[in-house]
Order: C-alpha cells, then sequence, then structure tokens
C-alpha cells in the first residue's frame, strides 16, 4: 500500500448515492457523516451506495450510472438500517489494497455503429447526417427569447440526478443553458413525510447554492450560520403568487413551516428559465408536493 | 544552459509524476464516456451551436476599454496637434458609441 493509497484511505469516502423509494431522508442523514462525502456526480466517487429497492424502471438508469463511476470502485446496498460509513470505509479500504472493482454492467458499445463509416469516418452521409460518436448530430430548433435558430439538445435527465428528487426523469430540451421543453418521463418515488420535512428542504436548496457546510448544518437541524443565502436566489424567481418566490419558500423553510402543499406542474414551471435557475425553482418544492404535482399530470394526460 | 536544465527537467518531473498518479486501467469504456445525466440519455451530440450571450459583455468591454487604449497616445499629441486630433477622436467615439448604443437594446446595462 503506497502513501497516497494510505492518506486516501484516512480521507472522507466520495460516495454517489442512487436513491430508491422511501430512502431519501435516511439516506441523506447517512451522508451527513463527516467520514463520507457526498459526490455531486459518478465521476468523482469511489463507492455507490445503492439504497433500498431499485424498482424495475430505473434499473437500466442505474446500470449507466454505475459504469459512470471510475475504478477502482465498489457498490454497496443499504436497505436504511444502521450507519452505513463503517461498511462504506471499509469497502474503500479493501479497494485501496487491492480489490478487484466493480466490472462494467453495460456492453462496451457507443450508442449506434459510427466507427469507419461514413466518407469522412463521421458515421454517416453528409454533412448532418453522421453519428461521430455514436449520436447523431443536434439540429436547429425554435429559440424562445430572440428566435435566433440555434441548436436544440434533447436529453432525458435522472431518475438519479442529484439536483431532481430521486425517481424523477425528465426530458429535457435545452439551447444552451436555456430549457425550452420539459416533459416527465417518470414520476418521482413515493418518499415519506420526513423527506419533506423543511429542514431537509432547505438543506437540499443551499447544497444547490454550493453551500455544503451550511447545507449540512440545517440538515442535522441547526442554524444554517451562512451570510445572505437569500440573496444567492434571484429575486422574484419562481413565483407562483405574488411574494411567494423561491426566497420566500428558503425563508419559510429555515423558520420550520412545512412547503407549499401544491406544486405546479413541471412541464409548465421550467421552459424558459436557464439550467440553474430551473432547479432552484424545482428544489423549492417539496418532494411530495412534486410527486402529487407529477401524479395529477399523469391522470390528466 | 542552467534555464535549459531547470525546464528538461521541470517537464520530465510533470511527465513521471503524471504517469505516476495515473490509475491502473485509465481506459475508459463506451458506458463510461457517456455524458452525466444521472441515469438519462442524450439524444443527440454535444457538438453544437448555441447562443453566446456574453457577446454583449465583449462589446461594452472593447467600446470602454479600447478607447481608452487609443486615448492615452491622443493625449500625448492632442497639443500639438490641436483641432484636427480633436476632430478625429470626436469621429472615433462617435463610430464606438453605435456600439455601445446596440450593446444598450441588447440589455447589456440592465442589472439582473
Amino acid at each position: 500500500m503506497s502513501l497516497l493509497d494510505r492518506l486516501a484511505g484516512r480521507a472522507p469516502v466520495p460516495v454517489f448515492a442512487c436513491i430508491g423509494p422511501g430512502m431519501q431522508a435516511v439516506t441523506e442523514h447517512a451522508l451527513l457523516s463527516p467520514r463520507l462525502r457526498r459526490a455531486a456526480s459518478p465521476r468523482e466517487a469511489a463507492v455507490l451506495l445503492r439504497a433500498g429497492a431499485i424498482p424495475e424502471r430505473a434499473a437500466a438508469a442505474f446500470g449507466r450510472v454505475h459504469d459512470q463511476l471510475p475504478h477502482p470502485r465498489a457498490v454497496l446496498r443499504w436497505d436504511g438500517q444502521g450507519d452505513p460509513a463503517d461498511v462504506i470505509t471499509d469497502a474503500w479500504v479493501d479497494l485501496l489494497n487491492g480489490a478487484d472493482s466493480d466490472t462494467d454492467r453495460r456492453s462496451d458499445e457507443p450508442p449506434n455503429p459510427w466507427e469507419g463509416k461514413g466518407d469522412h469516418g463521421q458515421g454517416g452521409e453528409g454533412m448532418m447526417g453522421g453519428v461521430p460518436y455514436g449520436r447523431p448530430m443536434a439540429m436547429t430548433g425554435d429559440d424562445i427569447r430572440d428566435g435566433l435558430q440555434l441548436d436544440a439538445y434533447t436529453a432525458t435527465v435522472g431518475p438519479f440526478a442529484p439536483m431532481l428528487p430521486p425517481g424523477l426523469t425528465l426530458e429535457i430540451t435545452l439551447q444552451g443553458d436555456v430549457i425550452i421543453s420539459t416533459s416527465v418521463t417518470a414520476p418521482p418515488f413515493p418518499q415519506g413525510d420526513e423527506a419533506s420535512a423543511p429542514h431537509l428542504c432547505a438543506a437540499r436548496l443551499l447544497r444547490l447554492l454550493g453551500l455544503n457546510a451550511a447545507a449540512a448544518r440545517v440538515a442535522r437541524g441547526s442554524s444554517p450560520r451562512a451570510l445572505w443565502t437569500r440573496g444567492a436566489i434571484p429575486a422574484g424567481l419562481g413565483e407562483a403568487a405574488k411574494g411567494e418566490d423561491v426566497r420566500a419558500r428558503l425563508s419559510a423553510w429555515l423558520a420550520g413551516q412545512a412547503g407549499p402543499y401544491q406544486a405546479p406542474r413541471i412541464g409548465s414551471m421550467l421552459p424558459g428559465l436557464e439550467w440553474h435557475e430551473a432547479m432552484l425553482v424545482l428544489n423549492s418544492y417539496a418532494p411530495d408536493a412534486l410527486h402529487r404535482a407529477c401524479a395529477e399530470e399523469e391522470e390528466a394526460a | 544552459m542552467t534555464l535549459v536544465a531547470v525546464c528538461v527537467g521541470a517537464v520530465g518531473l510533470a511527465l513521471a509524476l503524471s504517469f505516476a498518479l495515473t490509475g491502473r486501467d485509465s481506459r475508459s469504456t463506451w458506458p463510461q464516456a457517456a455524458p452525466y445525466l444521472g441515469g438519462g440519455e442524450a439524444q443527440t451530440h454535444a457538438w453544437q451551436r448555441f447562443h453566446f450571450r456574453a457577446y454583449t459583455m465583449t462589446l461594452v468591454f472593447i467600446a470602454f476599454e479600447m478607447e481608452m487604449m487609443f486615448m492615452y497616445p491622443w493625449a500625448v499629441v492632442f497639443v500639438h496637434e490641436g483641432l484636427k486630433a480633436m476632430a478625429e477622436m470626436g469621429m472615433f467615439l462617435a463610430i464606438l458609441s453605435i456600439g455601445i448604443l446596440y450593446g444598450w437594446r441588447e440589455g447589456v446595462f440592465r442589472w439582473q
């Protein structure tokens, strides 16, 4: 074991959590441990925590996230009982000692075959017809701000994106960082009432603002001890009614009041916002309100 | 000679360190190289044209900063040249102010 490995073994373990139904609150509490570091993306994680039973519809997505962890990596299941920090730390030290890294779950192939195809190796005919690196080129679409037609990028995000409630899968079309349209592909997993507790909701919003230490303090139930948290959110963002914007909802949560019961439909809430604004607006509603909004949207459709 | 030795040494050290710190198997597979979307998939390639909205800021930078760059030497010769230099600078500023007006119309001075 080299000196670097020994030092790494003492540092907090970078963990990425894939959260199943009813596991959001316990997982968020477990990841507050000083021995763990909540990784923002699987690319900087060493351990993938599979919290709870991942439903069948998210199994392929779990495989994709799993394969994005760099080697050496380990996957751990956790059912919400006890503190997972010991098991995670042991797995991390084992990896540093040369334990076998978890192998890929998906096949090592590009999304579409492209290599060696086309006149210039672009995987197809013509300037825009190819699939370089396996994906077709983006085509122009309407811009909702100034009518300048530029390329629209469509992707599904979720169900394990840390800025979305676990389970929520959105199909999002972007121009640059502006959201042109969204539709819900899959609703969030049902979570217990604990996940919508005001302090956990406020902690999620603070984490999005990059105030990780303040978020951890709020999630533990103490005051954020951060200056000017409200000011970091644009005024009037996500205004549902006069004076009911993201700032107001954060203030209410920090004051210990449970969030609004109703959330607007996601398909009408996000278009026109830039990505960071959209994520703040989405996270200014509690998971149960979003779950209800998605269920109503599904019924109406 | 010393400089060359130091440069070669620094480059050699950087290369040696980067090889020493590279992981055991750093070849990334197709699933690993996919864009990270929390389990989602991208429909199109990320090579795309998008609106570079900072261009208005660039315009204002050129209008105000580059203008000053030309005004320093102008200020030195202004006393000698007199009215002619005054007229030339007036023309230059008039052209630049069109850019500022355009930036204004694009909303660059709006505080957000």
